[in-house]
């Protein structure tokens, strides 16, 4: 069965003659384990679906389903837990908690769920990241790669089945970029999760196990770039 | 564009929603000082009119000033000014404090472009005074109208001593005083954020750092309290600045309601009011009891009589007390339930006493003592052979004009009780009250048998000075009080805007809203606890001595307590701001869309 299913999706921002059609009648699934990447001009509506997917946004009109669970059917409040249980999110400006220490940033969404973390999945997770040294030290106190592997670390404690990325490697050097980006497939391999990540770099899209290409709303399955 | 300041009033249109607060504040200052000043001047032309009719002259201003109720009005105008200053200060520069923070990027862009750090603390600076050019209108016109409400209050309701206060004054010495108190508010004020954007480095347009994540030194303490709960309290502990200008608002409003609170206290003492003020005594020309029963009745029949009430005296009555360094003899006084019932209202009564025991005919009394010789609830008394029982004491002494009883032991009996022990009928002293007109009181003079006499007092209450000063501290008290539930919202919804990207991201990663709502409420109560303690410790200490000055020293029999009634309205206003301050921002947190916030860079 797969993970998530995209159905009918549309977004209509404004109405009339000013309405802005963001996305038109997007449908898709991914099986589970199945790493995505989601190409397209700025301004294609990438992020869009990416914030539906997640259910951050709600939609004009259509359906998602992860796990096999309706998202938009969801109360407010279950879809709050459901989104910190099941979905792990990663953004180009890292959106770490200042005031928090590399390892507090990491367990949060753990703490907000009042859950213990499993310290040895924690430690195993500081060891992939490589954030073992630095796990007292302060965002400020970090590269930009470094806050961007704690970003991920904070998306994997929960052990989602689905990571939804956006632009992680947007702010940061190639060196940091091709790290980053090894890390997450790393992960996301190890740990069996979807990935799914918007990205403007096509060297980084021929990575990906699919490539989903969004032009004016509409989405294109551009398949399989690996093989 | 002629010039980089006209910017300006663009920059304020656009960001007219974030200085909504700021306007708010520096009108209720200019407000404050215009209504304040206007109503001293207007009690000031009050004072000359009466003055000139009096003695025939006109008086200056001079003239008046150099008269104590002049001076005195003018040092508290002036003393307000001060308060309303540092209020309006504190309030505004917490307000510039967060629009500059917000504004670090623009700032920064501003100097990658070319801004000199001087042109950006004039450009800040400016931009507050802009404030004004619509603040001061807005706040005199407010001062002014309401001065007009309240000398109309003054005039039409309280009236007494107030009938010749002018009604439409518009009083030159208000405007000039709310100019003054709206310009040297915003310039102290933004003085401080001026520097701090003049400090803002080129490098925060391009690196997106805004300041506030390289203030950040140590992690947040968690496992202790939830996480949202510890994030909240470290909101507001770490950012050092904000938690002074936050505890030091809370507290002074605390502590001018306690200080304000004494001075209520002081008219008391100075003007007492008694349920028991008579507005015509007839009393008899020897002193002794002589007004008989028929007269006290006959006036109850006069039109406009509302209460008539009567007390006997026997004075220096043999007496045992039982208890050595005590007077052998006491004087005895009757009161009828109507004055018995003042004693309740006037909250003279001494913690303990059973007032409800003396009542009838029996064997209880009250009584009034020295406090290095007293008498307890409990302790007989014996007069003629009969036990009387002590069934409270009063505060101080009624009957003498300092309050103290100077060795004499007095007891107050009901009626029934002293016509018992002394079979003595007639009053010493029978007390009229009412809405008493000329006619009214020349039919009761005119009831009057020989030897006996008629005091009209009904000039001489005070209860009008009393009301109108009662009626201006607590209006100035509810006006502090709004103007720190007004700047400790802002500032809450300021410190909640300046987090809002950090809150969308929280949310994103799986915040609820109730979560958002406690990690507010956690940083709005840790404020209004550290200014409550604050505030009370001082305005407890502040009051205390005011309470020794104003009072004890003059009122010895005066007793300092905890004023725990006005502790309790504190701690109810500190709970009702703080639940005002949560509400707006963190409904606008849950309300917002997530992806507004964590999209942008």
């Amino acid at each position: 069965m797969d993970l998530l299913q995209v159905e009918h999706i549309c977004k209509t921002y404004g109405g009339g003659e000013a309405a802005v059609h963001a996305l038109k009648d997007v449908s898709f699934s991914v099986p589970r384990g199945e790493f995505v990447a989601v190409v397209g001009e700025s301004g294609s509506g990438k992020s869009t679906l990416l914030n539906m997917i997640g259910a951050l946004d709600t939609p004009t009109s259509g359906r998602v389903y992860i796990g096999g669970e309706d998202t938009f059917a969801m109360k407010e409040k279950a879809l709050t837990v459901f989104r910190r249980r099941n979905i792990g999110f990663i953004f180009q400006a890292f959106h770490l908690i200042p005031e928090l220490s590399v390892e507090q940033n990491m367990i949060f969404p753990l703490l907000l769920d009042r859950q213990r973390p499993n310290t040895r999945y924690l430690e195993e997770l500081l060891a992939v990241l490589g954030l073992e040294k630095r796990r007292n030290h302060l965002p400020s106190q970090l590269s930009g790669g470094q806050q961007q592997r704690v970003a991920i670390g904070r998306a994997l404690i929960t052990r989602p089945s689905l990571v939804l990325a956006d632009e992680p490697t947007g702010n940061l050097d190639s060196q940091n970029s091709s790290e980053v980006l090894a890390l997450l497939k790393k992960t996301a391999r190890q740990y069996e999760q979807t990935v799914i990540m918007i990205t403007h770099n096509p060297g980084i899209a021929h990575t990906a196990d699919r490539v989903l290409q969004v032009s004016d709303g509409v989405l294109t399955d551009l398949g399989g770039c690996r093989e | 564009m002629k010039s980089y300041l006209s910017l300006i009033p663009i920059s304020a249109k656009v960001r007219r929603r974030q200085n909504r607060m700021t306007l708010l504040c520096i009108i209720f200052a200019v407000f404050l000082v215009s209504a304040i000043f206007s109503m001293a001047d207007m009690a000031v032309r009050m004072e000359q009119s009466r003055l000139a009719k009096k003695h025939g002259q006109a008086f200056t201003l001079q003239a008046i000033m150099d008269t104590s109720m002049g001076q005195s009005l003018f040092l508290i105008a002036g003393a307000l000014f001060l308060l309303i200053l540092i209020a309006g200060v504190l309030m505004i520069s917490g307000s510039i404090n967060s629009t500059v923070a917000q504004r670090t990027k623009f700032f920064g862009m501003m100097r990658c472009i070319g801004m000199s750090r001087q042109q950006l603390a004039r450009f800040v600076r400016l931009e507050a005074l802009n404030w004004c050019k619509t603040a001061i209108p807005i706040g005199i016109i407010l001062g002014t109208v309401s001065s007009w409400t309240l000398c109309a209050i003054l005039r039409f309701v309280v009236q007494e001593e107030f009938t010749a206060i002018p009604l439409f004054g518009v009083s030159a010495i208000g405007v000039v005083s709310g100019i003054v108190m709206g310009i040297v508010t915003v310039l102290i004020a933004a003085w401080m954020p001026a520097r701090q954007a003049a400090k803002v480095s080129p490098i925060a347009a391009v690196s997106g750092n805004t300041g506030s994540t390289d203030r950040t030194q140590r992690a947040v303490r968690t496992g202790a309290l939830p996480i949202e709960l510890s994030l909240g309290t470290h909101h507001a502990v770490s950012a050092k600045k904000n938690l002074v200008l936050m505890t030091g608002s809370f507290a002074l409003s605390i502590i001018l309601f306690l200080t304000f609170s004494v001075l209520l206290d002081w008219v008391g003492y100075l003007l007492p009011q008694s349920a028991s003020d008579a507005d015509i005594t007839i009393y008899g020309e020897s002193g002794m009891n002589c007004v008989s029963p028929q007269i006290a009745k006959a006036i109850r029949a006069i039109d406009g009589v509302e209460n008539v009430f009567g007390r006997r005296s026997v004075f220096e009555v043999p007496a045992e007390l039982g208890q050595e360094g005590l007077p052998q003899t006491v004087d005895l006084i009757s009161f009828d339930d109507f004055d018995l019932n003042a004693l309740k209202k006037d909250d003279v009564l001494k913690k303990g006493s059973d007032l409800s025991k003396v009542y009838g005919d029996n064997s209880y009394v009250l009584a009034i003592c020295d406090p290095d010789a007293p008498l307890h609830k409990g302790d007989i008394i014996w007069v003629n052979g009969e036990a009387l029982n002590v069934a409270g004491l009063l505060k101080y002494d009624l009957f003498s004009g300092d309050g103290f009883s100077h060795g004499k032991v007095s007891v107050i009996t009901s009626d029934e009780t002293f016509l018992r022990l002394t079979g003595i009928g007639d009053y010493s002293l029978v007390m009229v009250q009412g809405d008493l007109t000329d006619e009214s009181a020349a039919a009761i003079s005119d009831l009057l048998d020989e030897g006996l006499l008629f005091r009209d007092q009904r000039g001489q209450r005070t209860f009008g000075t009393y009301i109108a000063f009662v009626l201006c501290v607590y209006s100035f008290l509810a006006i502090i009080a709004m103007v720190t539930v007004l700047n400790i919202m802002n500032s809450i919804s300021m410190s909640v805007s300046a987090r809002g990207k950090q809150y969308g991201a929280m949310r994103a990663v799986g915040m609820d809203g109730r979560q958002v709502t406690q990690m507010i409420a956690a940083e709005a109560v840790t404020y209004a606890l550290a200014g409550g303690v604050i505030g009370c410790t001082g305005g407890l200490a502040i009051g205390k001595i005011l309470f020794n000055i104003l009072i004890r020293d003059h009122f010895a029999y005066a007793v300092w307590t905890i004023p725990v009634f006005r502790l309790l309205i504190v701690v109810l206003f500190v709970a009702s701001a703080t639940f005002a301050a949560i509400h707006a921002p963190a409904k606008r947190i849950r309300d917002m869309a997530v992806t507004d916030t964590i999209n942008e860079l």
